[in-house]
C-alpha cells in the first residue's frame, strides 16, 4: 500500500532514479564481514594474550613481570591506566587489576609489579610465575591520568608503597618522551627495603630536569638520610611551594588516602585539581562508617542465585570473592567499586555498601549493586 | 523444541520496548544484551562525583497528562511510566551564533512565532507561512499514517504530496531567506543528522511540530531510568534478561530463524528473534553469508552509514548558572551555512566554524549533580571514517587535542568553563562504536535522506521470523527507536497469532 501512495507523490520519478544510482555505487558492507569492529579492537580488545618475558625483583616482597604481547601487538594506555588479570586457579575464576608501571611509548611490553600479600591466593600465584608463563588480561582501563586539557602541567604525586606503580609509568613517560611537563614525587613505604624502583627514581631525578624525588619512610635505619615519618602537610607545601598551579595525584593503601587527603583539602586543593586512584576494597570493611553495629563481622549468610543453587557468603568478604569461590564466574574490572562491571541485581535482602560507591542513581533504585564492593548483611537473592 | 518463543538481541531503546511487548503478551522472551547495563545510548555512567548521561538531550512526543503525547501513551502501555520522573523544559532551545545572536525560543508554537518575528520583522509573514507550512504538512502526515487512513489522496492530503519528497530548503530559502533567521529556526537539523538542503521537509516539520505540541522533556536519573524502567518491565512480566552476553550468530534454516548462538557459544532455539543490532552487522556479521537474502544486500548499499558524535562529558565545580548556563539546551553555532558545517563534519578536527550542542540539565534540575556542581555534554556530529585511522598511539593525544579545540570554540559562550572541570570524558565516533557496536560509531543508523524514508525502505522481515528494532530500521533518536521496538514485537505477535490486547 505503502509504495501505492509513493506513486503519486510530486518527484517520484526523480527518487527513483536517486535509488537506483544509489544502489549502483553505493557501499558494499559485505568484504567487511568479521571486520567491522577493527577499529574498536586496535584500541580496546576484549582480552589481551600476554607471556611472562622477564621477572625482576624489585624489592624483598615484591617483583616485576614483564609481558609481551603472546600474538600480535599490544593495545595503546596511558600512563596510570591499569590492566586486569584474569585467573583460574583451582575452577576459582578470578580477576585482579595492576597499574602498569612501563611508559605507553614502550610498545613492545608492559610491565606490572606485585607485592607477596600474606594468603594472597592470586599474588602468590602471580609471584611464583617464571619466564615463558601465559597470562590473559583485559585491555587497559581505568581513569587516573594526566588530561592536559584541564590540568596544569605541575604535577605532584602522592604514593605509598605498591601505589608506586601508575607513578612510574606517569614518570617514564615525561622523561622518556621529554613532556613539558613536572613532576614531584612523594612517596611513602614504611622501611627503607620497601621502597620499590628507589634506584631508577634516584637516578631520574638526577638526570631529569622534569622529576625530583622525596621518598619518605617511616621507619627507617638510622643513619639514614632522607625524610623520616609520614607524608603530610608542612612536606607536601615545601616541596610544592605554590600549590594553585599543581594537580595531585594519590595512590597507595586506605591509610595513605585517610591521612593525606583531609590534610589537602585543609590546603584548600579543590577537587578538580586532585585524582585518586582507586586501590581495591576496603580492608576491615566493618570499620567503614555505616556498618551496621548490630551485624557481626563473622556471621555467615546463604546467597540464593538463579535456579536455587546456593552459596554460602560471609559477612565481612565482598560478595563477588564468595561467588568467584563457589564456582561463579563473575565479570569484573576494577575490583573496586567504580567500574560498574560485576553489577547484578540484588532481588532480596540486605547488603552493604562503603560510602561513596559510584552506583547510578536509577540502578540503586532498581536494586542493583556492585559485587566487588557489596558486602551480605543478611541472606540474599540475586540475578545475575 | 525452542528454547523462548522470542530472543530479543541487544537491550537498546528499541530491544527494551520490543521484549517488553512480547513478555506482557504472554510470549515467552529472552532479551541477550552483551554489556552489563541495558540501555544501549539510553545509559549513564560515573566518574567522581558525577553521573553522566549519555545520549538524551531531549525526549519528545511526551506531552502533558490532559495532552499526552504518543510517547506517552507508549511508555504507560508498558507500565514504566509510574517508574519514571519526567522533568519538563521550559525553554524549546537557546541558539547563539557568537557575535551574531543569542535568542531563546520557548517550546510554544505561537511564541516562537512571535518571538522570531520581534528579532527579524522584516521577515514577518515568511516566518507565519513556514510554521503553517510545517504543521499543515505534519498534521496531514498524522492524519495519513498515525491514523492509518486507507485512503491517502492528493485531494485530502495536497502538502503531504507537494512535499513529502522533498528536502527543507527549498521552502526554507522562500519563507525565511535570512540566513541568521534560517539558523535559528532550524537548529534541530543536527537531531536528524543532516543539513536542510538534504533534510527532507517532513523530517523538518516532525522535530518542530513534536517537540512544541509535546515539549521537550528530561527524565530525572538519565536515560538510564527508562532503560532500567523497561528492564524491569520485562522483568516483571515474566521475561528473562542475560547481561554480559552477546550473540555470534543468527541461525537461520530452511523455515526461516532457528535460534541464536551466543558469544559463549551456546546455542538458543527461537523461531523469532527481534534484532536490536545495527542493521549492517545484523545482515554482514550476524548471519551465514549464504542465508543473506539479496533483496537486504539491495537496501544495505542504498543506504550511507550516519554520523557519529564527538562529546565531552563535563563535571564542573560551578553552578549552571555562573557558567552562563541559562537553558538547559544550547546550540552553538559558527557559520550560517548548514552546508558548510555539514561539509565539517566529515573532518576530525573541531573549530570555531562548527555547530555543537550543550546539554546541561541543571537548568531545570538542580539536584542532577552535587551541590554547588552542575555538569554539560558538548556534542557535535562526526561522521566516524576520520577517526577510523588514527593510529593507536596518538589516539589518546589526539582525543585531548580535538577536545581542547572544541572547549575554546565553546567559551566563545561560557567563559571560563575549561577553568571549573573536575570530571571529563571524551567520547570519539570510536568509542561511540566501542560501547553501541554500530559501524563507525553512527548514533543515528543510517543516513536519513528522503530516499531511505519508510516509503522506500520499509522495515518488514527479510527473512522469516527476523525483525528489526532501532535507528538503523527506521528514524534515530529516543522516540523512534523506542517506537520501533513496538512495532517489532506488534509484528512477532501477528505472527505468532497473539491478541495484541493486554
Amino acid at each position: 500500500m505503502k509504495s501505492d501512495i509513493a506513486r503519486k507523490l510530486d518527484g517520484y520519478d526523480a527518487l527513483m532514479g536517486e535509488i537506483a544510482a544509489a544502489r549502483k555505487y553505493g557501499s558494499d558492507f559485505t568484504p567487511l564481514r568479521g571486520r567491522l569492529q577493527d577499529a574498536v579492537a586496535r584500541l580496546h580488545p576484549h582480552r589481551v594474550a600476554l607471556r611472562v618475558s622477564r621477572v625482576i625483583d624489585e624489592t624483598p616482597s615484591t617483583r616485576t613481570l614483564r609481558l609481551v604481547p603472546a600474538a600480535g601487538n599490544l593495545p595503546p594506555f596511558q600512563a596510570g591506566q591499569y590492566i586486569t588479570l584474569f585467573f583460574d586457579l583451582g575452577g576459582v575464576r578470578t580477576a585482579r587489576p595492576y597499574s602498569i608501571s612501563s611508559a605507553p611509548s614502550q610498545t613492545a611490553f608492559w610491565e606490572i609489579t606485585v607485592r607477596r600479600v600474606a594468603e594472597g591466593l592470586v599474588s602468590n600465584h602471580l609471584l611464583d610465575l617464571g619466564p615463558g608463563a601465559l597470562l590473559e588480561s583485559s585491555g587497559p582501563a581505568g581513569t587516573f591520568v594526566f588530561n592536559p586539557v584541564i590540568h596544569p602541567p605541575q604535577l605532584v604525586c602522592i604514593a605509598g608503597g605498591s601505589g608506586i606503580t601508575p607513578f612510574m609509568s606517569m614518570i617514564r613517560e615525561t622523561v622518556q618522551r621529554d613532556l613539558p611537563r613536572r613532576i614531584t614525587l612523594l612517596y611513602g613505604n614504611r622501611r627503607l627495603d620497601d621502597v620499590i624502583f628507589h634506584a631508577e627514581l634516584n637516578e631520574l631525578a638526577r638526570s631529569a630536569v622534569q622529576f625530583d624525588y622525596i621518598p619518605v619512610v617511616e621507619d627507617p635505619p638510622g643513619n639514614y638520610p632522607g625524610r623520616r615519618g609520614l607524608i603530610d602537610a608542612p612536606l607536601i607545601r615545601e616541596a610544592c611551594g605554590t600549590l594553585d598551579d599543581k594537580v595531585f595525584f594519590v595512590c597507595g593503601p586506605q591509610g595513605l588516602y585517610d591521612h593525606v587527603l583531609p590534610q589537602l583539602e585543609a590546603m584548600a586543593v579543590p577537587r578538580r585539581r586532585l585524582r585518586c586512584e582507586i586501590y581495591g576494597a576496603p580492608a576491615n570493611v566493618w570499620e567503614q562508617p555505616g556498618w551496621p553495629a548490630e551485624v557481626d563481622r563473622h556471621a555467615r549468610f546463604t546467597v540464593t542465585l538463579p535456579g536455587g543453587r546456593h552459596v554460602e557468603a560471609p559477612a565481612a568478604v565482598p560478595l563477588i570473592r564468595s561467588l568467584e569461590k563457589s564456582g561463579w564466574a563473575i565479570p569484573s574490572l576494577c575490583r573496586s567499586g567504580t567500574c560498574s562491571l560485576c553489577r547484578l541485581k540484588l532481588l532480596s535482602g540486605r547488603i552493604f555498601q562503603p560510602p561513596g560507591v559510584p552506583v547510578r542513581s536509577s540502578d540503586r533504585r532498581f536494586g542493583y549493586i556492585h559485587a566487588c564492593v557489596s558486602y551480605p548483611l543478611s541472606d540474599l537473592e540475586i540475578l545475575l | 523444541m525452542a528454547d523462548y518463543e522470542a530472543i530479543v538481541i541487544g537491550a537498546g531503546n528499541g530491544g527494551l520496548t520490543a521484549a517488553a511487548t512480547l513478555a506482557q503478551h504472554g510470549v515467552r522472551t529472552l532479551l541477550l544484551e552483551r554489556h552489563n547495563v541495558p540501555g544501549g545510548c539510553a545509559t549513564s555512567f560515573c566518574r567522581g562525583r558525577f553521573e553522566f548521561e549519555v545520549a538524551l538531550h531531549q525526549l519528545s512526543g511526551i506531552g502533558t497528562e490532559e495532552k499526552p503525547g504518543p510517547l506517552r501513551l507508549l511508555l504507560a502501555r508498558l507500565g514504566v511510566l509510574d517508574r519514571l520522573e519526567l522533568v519538563p523544559m521550559d525553554d524549546l532551545y537557546r541558539v547563539v551564533i557568537p557575535e551574531v545572536i543569542d535568542i531563546t525560543l520557548k517550546p510554544d508554537r505561537d511564541a516562537t512565532v512571535a518571538a522570531l518575528q520581534a528579532h527579524f520583522p522584516a521577515h514577518k509573514d515568511g516566518i507565519a507561512e513556514w510554521f503553517d507550512l510545517l504543521w499543515g504538512l505534519f498534521g496531514e502526515v498524522i492524519g495519513a499514517f498515525y491514523f492509518k487512513d486507507p485512503q491517502v489522496t492528493r485531494e485530502k492530503y495536497p502538502l503531504f504530496h507537494r512535499y513529502a519528497l522533498q528536502t527543507s530548503a527549498a521552502e526554507m530559502d522562500r519563507c525565511l531567506k535570512d540566513p541568521v533567521l534560517k539558523t535559528v529556526a532550524s537548529a534541530y537539523w543536527t537531531y536528524m543528522g543532516l543539513p536542510p538542503s538534504r533534510l527532507a521537509l517532513t523530517d523538518m516539520a516532525a522535530l518542530y511540530f513534536a517537540y512544541s505540541e509535546f515539549l521537550p522533556y528530561h527524565l530525572r536519573g538519565g536515560s538510564q531510568a527508562l532503560s532500567n524502567a523497561l528492564a524491569q518491565s520485562v522483568l516483571d512480566a515474566g521475561g528473562d534478561i542475560r547481561f554480559n552476553c552477546g550473540v555470534r550468530r543468527i541461525l537461520v534454516d530452511d523455515e526461516g530463524v532457528a535460534g541464536v548462538v551466543t558469544e559463549a557459544g551456546d546455542t538458543i532455539a527461537a523461531r523469532q528473534v527481534v534484532s536490536n543490532v545495527s542493521k549492517v552487522a545484523t545482515y554482514v556479521d550476524l548471519i551465514e553469508a549464504d542465508r543473506v537474502p539479496l533483496a537486504v544486500l539491495d537496501e544495505l548499499r542504498q543506504a550511507r552509514i550516519g554520523p557519529s558524535a564527538f562529546t565531552v562529558y563535563l563535571g564542573l565545580d560551578a553552578e549552571a548558572a555562573d557558567l552562563g548556563m541559562t537553558a538547559s539546551t544550547t546550540f552553538i553555532v559558527g557559520d550560517t551555512d548548514p552546508d558548510r558545517i555539514y561539509a565539517r563534519m566529515f573532518q576530525r578536527e573541531i573549530g570555531p566554524r562548527d555547530g555543537m550542542l550543550l546539554t546541561c540539565y541543571n537548568a531545570i534540575d538542580p539536584g542532577f549533580s552535587p551541590p554547588g556542581t552542575c555538569q554539560a555534554a558538548l556534542v557535535t556530529l562526526k561522521y566516524g571514517e576520520s577517526w577510523r585511522d588514527v593510529p593507536p598511539r596518538d589516539y589518546a593525544d589526539e582525543k585531548y587535542r580535538i577536545a581542547a579545540d572544541m572547549l575554546s570554540a565553546a567559551e566563545r559562550v561560557f567563559p571560563g568553563l575549561r577553568g571549573r572541570v573536575e570530571e571529563m570524558e571524551i567520547a570519539t565516533p570510536l568509542t561511540h562504536q566501542r560501547y553501541l557496536g554500530h559501524p563507525q560509531g553512527a548514533i543515528y543508523g543510517f543516513d536519513h535522506h528522503v530516499k531511505d524514508s519508510p516509503l522506500f525502505v520499509a522495515n518488514r522481515p527479510h527473512i522469516r521470523g527476523l525483525y528489526g528494532a532501532g535507528g538503523w530500521y527506521g528514524s534515530g533518536g529516543f522516540q523512534p527507536t523506542l517506537e520501533s521496538g513496538v512495532a517489532a514485537a506488534r509484528a512477532v505477535l501477528r505472527h505468532l497469532n497473539r491478541s495484541e490486547a493486554r
